[in-house]
């Protein structure tokens, strides 16, 4: 569908967006595309502007006290861990601390280099084929062991995301592990499913338009199938910086 | 009751967020969630949930405090359609069990009583809206009405409304088209 060149079309869907209406599978597409189209996000915010003073018409309820005192724990001025996917301190500490820490972990054992001489990971690990071309590379982490668990590469020209678990031992019955992309402001992308072993997920678009901009990966614990929202509903488990290699 | 805030004692509430000021935060809940909690109550129907979802959103906003641009909509805009995305997330949950099963909630509601209307009416930001769903034909103002306070899909509509799902449609379609026209002409 032709969907950009049919200014009733959107309009009519940004209303129905505003209003609630647009459900479903429709919803979670035309969320994508609000964030890719600053105008669709606009004619969202004007819908939302005409209607919401609707809203002042519902009866106000006082929530009862344990609501604040949950939402005040949680609320924690630096990078909370529930609050962690959109946290401005949860940037921070990944630009900077686990960048130096992960970055050399992932580029020393792919270096020929006299610094790392030491490198017992096997380059091969992060290209099936054998070659390493200019990538996008990323190792994620145990938030709690700070041990990898995981290795993500994808050629700068390529749409295809090669991911290849160092703990074959991650997934977790019932639920499934989804990997995100978390750009520096905004919500997080999700990349797909990721399994214990090996496998590859299919980028929306060549990794240098999918991943250029984005500082850092992280796999969240979803229910099985993934995320039902299309945003990170689990814990954090893994995450570390995305690095461009070439 | 207090008269609302005013939008930029929000917004800098909300900067003050973005800036991970809790007392900001505490400020912004004492002012903003009983309006909150209603809107999600209205729309989960169930108090736990909406506890559930009011903690969530209040999270999201502090979390996001800095993507607020104020360009775009006022605070309390934002901060509602944050609450109402949130409750239509969790309607769309697994094992959802039907909401007013029984329809009493939506004969409540449905019914063309001037009950949200005359509350509109009272407040001076609304003014404007209630006016233009005024003049909507009975069957559009009740068919948007239902699916902005009560989160109704289009067909959750049409099983309350007892009509055909392209009707309703229609109805919310031309609905929104002619409530956008007498909005901008005010």
């Amino acid at each position: 569908m032709n969907f950009r060149n049919k200014p009733e079309l959107h309009e009519r869907l940004a209303a129905e967006y505003a209003l609630g209406t647009l459900r479903g599978a429709a919803r979670r597409r035309f969320e994508r595309w609000m964030r890719e189209d600053a105008a669709l996000a606009m004619a969202v915010a004007r819908w939302e502007t005409r209607l919401s003073p609707m809203a002042g018409a519902v009866q106000p309820v006082p929530p009862p006290a344990h609501v604040w005192r949950r939402i005040r724990e949680r609320a924690q001025p630096a990078g909370p861990s529930q609050g962690l996917w959109n946290s401005v301190g949860f940037w921070r500490n990944l630009g900077l601390a686990a960048s130096s820490m992960a970055a050399a972990l992932l580029v020393a054992p792919l270096l020929i280099s006299p610094q790392a001489p030491q490198a017992t990971q096997t380059p091969a690990a992060l290209s099936p084929a054998g070659t390493i071309v200019a990538s996008y590379l990323a190792i994620l982490s145990d938030a709690k062991t700070q041990k990898p668990v995981l290795v993500v590469s994808a050629g700068r020209k390529s749409d295809q995301l090669w991911f290849r678990t160092l703990d074959p031992a991650i997934q977790v019955a019932g639920k499934s592990l989804e990997l995100w992309a978390l750009p520096r402001s905004g919500a997080p992308k999700s990349l797909g499913l990721v399994a214990g072993g090996e496998g590859k997920l299919t980028l929306v678009a060549a990794a240098d338009e999918s991943l250029g901009e984005i500082p850092a990966l992280a796999v969240s614990l979803e229910p099985a199938g993934g995320s039902p929202t299309g945003a990170p509903t689990g814990p954090v488990l893994y995450s570390g910086p995305c690095v461009k290699y070439w | 009751m207090a008269a609302d805030p005013l939008p930029a004692q929000l917004a800098a509430l909300l900067a003050a967020c973005a800036r991970r000021d809790q007392a900001a935060l505490a400020r912004l809940y004492e002012l903003t969630s009983a309006k909150l909690f209603g809107v999600a109550l209205r729309i989960v129907r169930r108090e736990d949930w909406a506890e559930d979802v009011l903690q969530e959103c209040y999270l999201r906003i502090w979390n996001n405090a800095q993507d607020y641009r104020a360009g775009l909509a006022a605070p309390m805009t934002w901060m509602t359609s944050i609450v109402r995305n949130r409750c239509l997330d969790w309607l769309r949950r697994p094992k959802f069990e039907v909401p007013d099963a029984d329809g009493s909630v939506a004969e409540a509601t449905a019914s063309d009583r001037p009950g949200p209307l005359a509350e509109l009416e009272r407040s001076k930001e609304a003014a404007g809206i209630a006016h233009c769903l005024q003049g909507l034909d009975a069957k559009q103002r009740q068919a948007i009405m239902l699916a902005f306070y009560d989160g109704l899909s289009h067909a959750e509509l049409a099983s309350h409304l007892r009509e055909p799902l392209g009707t309703v449609k229609t109805w919310v379609r031309r609905g929104l088209i002619r409530l956008k026209t007498c909005l901008e002409a005010a």
